[in-house]
């Protein structure tokens, strides 16, 4: 019931991202690599989206793809769509992406060491980014700075403004970097593993900022990690990727109790203690695939226990698991669950020969 | 601690280095085998003269005697004087009148170092893998390879016959009517190098292809290392960062990545004034300037002891106050360089 009621309230407001059939591939001498392959999904105001998957899954690049980050030899694909509060990103040009940057849109890196320049002070940097976007120099600017600080939680911060980054503690350093992030008051804030280079105290306390501002701010967050334990703690909605495309997607309690996608149910098992009854922690074998060519075939297929023969032949589209679940989506021939195994196979054939003719 | 005690300390920490360094040289040039006697009497003094020499010049008394005084004298800055290359002269004067040159030679060589090395090689980093980058970069190994003595000798004869090789261009009645070779013009007083664009010019041109040699090895180290420290800033996070705070390109090179670019170049920088010390004694030699380099070599060969040992302990001193130079602008340029402990 409870469910419905979110739900109702999900589809009444238009969505500030739309993620439509995203495609980033790196164009190397020897390959072409489709980091991103096709992924599709949105994040609504107020609302935090987690996305996990393990390295080299794709996860980086989607955040960069938002950003307009990509650099040589990568590149968005035609026909990927971007869409931020009804304005298509993937058609700006450079300098109209840039005044976006930091302003509409910020992003929180993984490594608060090396995300700050050592040379110029905390303060400077956070000015630099008031000055570009807000127009504020001087003393009104530094006062800024130090509200800035003391939103995101440190204390004495009209002395800290002036201190270089090597003079902060790694959770100090991330807040100031998450201060650096909303000086613009951003609409969405993309956190790529924010917390994975910090004590799990110091997560912890990252992790209630964020919440704190986005309660403030009505942000919404884009959240990248590969600990679940983190997800369950932030997001509402999880998109589970896997090789450049998201596998599984739906409402974080409902992904948590009950995983459909057989990589997101592996990587579920493969959390230290969520299995207490087991000698030995289960495990996914074998390691993420560079994906290089367009998927004919599922791409965990070689590392599923419930893989059958017509999995190396079609290729999972995402799909409504079941009938009364509408927002909750895997791309994996097992679903739809309520029709036979054959009849769910021939509809995910149907759907990828539609989707290649649209695209056409 | 603040700027000034640390300054004050690494003063006071550099005296021990002078009094090794001075001690160094006292024992190279007694044990040496330089004979001032003979070299003043000539090959053919009668063993009498020799002995009476020996005793004017106080080399009969104990070699730990002659220490003390020669550690004294210098640490007085009493510099002595010249026993065989121009008796009686004072080594001051000496060097008043030699070192100009040598300084007009080091300025211009540093300069066109910094200012076409570093620019190339910032310019390669920010285009990396691209032609004009490996253009640069082949330039730079060139550069680098080529041993000072050879581009000089090389450079010297292109030049007093430019005008086979560069289409009529003749170097040597260029702006001004010169020689290839041979010191510099400088003025006397020396200020008037900058009140009389003339003579200014014509002391560039004279001292341009000796400087261009002299700083041509720098300049191509300065270029690979300004193009490796460009590329592992640009490849680190903070500038991503930048990136994302929406920092249009412009002030992502000059503010985020050239100060950093910079940190790996200062010893660099500071490192050729002692290659330009040991490189100038060749330099000048090929191009028959007379300065410090060429007298230092002079005074070696003549066996003129306070000659040698002085301009040693000027040049010691000199490395020593580069050193505390470079690790000043350390501290102005990197905020990560602390005052304390790690000295």
């Amino acid at each position: 019931m409870a469910q419905r009621e979110t739900t109702a309230s999900r589809s009444e407001q238009a969505p500030l991202l739309q993620v439509e059939n995203l495609q980033t591939a790196f164009f190397t001498d020897k390959e072409t690599i489709r980091a991103v392959d096709g992924i599709s999904f949105d994040i609504r105001r107020g609302e935090t989206v987690g996305i996990v998957g393990e390295s080299g899954s794709g996860k980086s690049v989607t955040a960069r793809s938002i950003m307009g980050l990509v650099d040589s030899p990568g590149r968005v694909l035609d026909g990927s769509s971007i869409k931020f509060d009804g304005e298509e990103l993937t058609e700006k040009s450079e300098k109209e992406y840039r005044s976006l940057r930091g302003s509409d849109i910020a992003m929180v890196f993984q490594d608060p060491l090396t995300s700050l320049n050592p040379v110029y002070t905390v303060g400077n940097q956070i000015k630099e980014a008031l000055r570009l976007h807000r127009d504020m120099r001087g003393a009104e600017a530094t006062e800024e700075a130090i509200d800035l600080l003391e939103a995101v939680g440190i204390p004495d911060a009209s002395r800290r403004v002036t201190e270089y980054p090597h003079e902060f503690s790694g959770g100090m350093r991330q807040r100031a970097v998450i201060a650096m992030a909303l000086a613009c008051d951003p609409e969405l804030l993309i956190c790529d593993e924010p917390t994975t280079a910090l004590d799990v105290t110091i997560q912890a306390q990252i992790l209630e900022l964020l919440d704190d501002l986005q309660e403030e701010r009505n942000l919404a967050i884009m959240f990248i990690t590969h600990d679940m334990g983190v997800i369950a703690e932030v997001s509402d909605r999880v998109n589970v990727m896997y090789a450049g495309e998201i596998v599984e997607s739906a409402p974080v309690v409902e992904l948590f109790e009950n995983p459909r996608h057989p990589y997101s149910q592996g990587l579920l098992n493969s959390i230290p203690g969520n299995q207490p009854d087991t000698d030995r922690l289960s495990t996914i074998e074998g390691d993420v695939p560079t994906p290089n060519e367009p998927a004919t075939y599922c791409r965990f297929e070689p590392r599923c226990p419930k893989a059958f023969d017509e999995c190396s032949k079609v290729h999972p589209e995402s799909l409504a698991v079941n009938d009364d679940a509408a927002d909750h989506t895997a791309a994996c021939l097992l679903y739809p669950e309520d029709v036979s195994q054959a009849e769910a196979v021939e509809l995910h054939e149907r759907r990828g020969s539609q989707r290649e003719v649209s695209e056409r | 601690m603040s700027r000034w005690q640390y300054f004050a300390k690494r003063l006071l920490l550099s005296i021990p280095v002078l009094l090794f360094g001075t001690s160094i040289t006292f024992l190279v040039i007694r044990a040496g085998p330089l004979d001032p006697v003979s070299a003043i009497l000539g090959p053919q003094g009668d063993p009498q003269a020799y002995n009476t020499i020996r005793r004017q010049l106080g080399l009969n008394q104990p070699l730990w005697q002659q220490y003390i005084d020669y550690m004294v004298n210098m640490f007085t800055f009493n510099l002595g004087q010249s026993w065989v290359l121009q008796p009686d002269t004072s080594v001051y004067s000496l060097v008043l009148g030699y070192a100009p040159r040598t300084i007009w030679l080091g300025f211009w060589s540093v300069l066109i170092a910094i200012f076409i090395g570093i620019p190339l090689g910032f310019y390669a980093g920010l285009n990396p893998n691209t032609f004009s980058d490996y253009f640069a970069s082949f330039g730079g190994i060139v550069w680098r390879a080529m041993p000072n003595f050879w581009l000089a000798v090389i450079l010297m004869s292109v030049l007093s016959q430019s005008e086979k090789f560069f289409f009529g261009f003749d170097w040597q009645t260029f702006l001004y009517s010169t020689n290839v070779t041979g010191p510099p013009p400088l003025p006397d007083p020396i200020w008037k190098l900058f009140t009389n664009p003339d003579q200014f010019v014509r002391a560039l041109k004279k001292i341009a292809p000796a400087a261009l040699v002299l700083g041509s090895a720098s300049m191509g180290n300065e270029m690979r290392i300004g193009r490796t420290a460009v590329l592992e800033t640009i490849n680190s996070n903070f500038i991503e960062t930048a990136k994302a705070k929406g920092v249009p390109p412009r002030s992502l090179v000059w503010k985020h990545i050239f100060r950093n670019a910079l940190i790996p170049l200062v010893p660099i920088i500071t490192g050729e004034a002692f290659i330009l010390i040991g490189g100038s004694v060749l330099v000048e030699t090929v191009f028959d300037i007379s300065g410090i380099g060429f007298l230092f070599f002079q005074a070696v060969k003549n066996g003129d002891m306070p000659l040698t040992g002085s301009l040693m302990f000027i040049f010691i001193v000199l490395v020593v106050l580069i050193n505390i130079v470079q690790d000043l602008l350390y501290t102005i340029i990197d905020p990560r360089v602390g005052y304390e402990g790690g000295a």
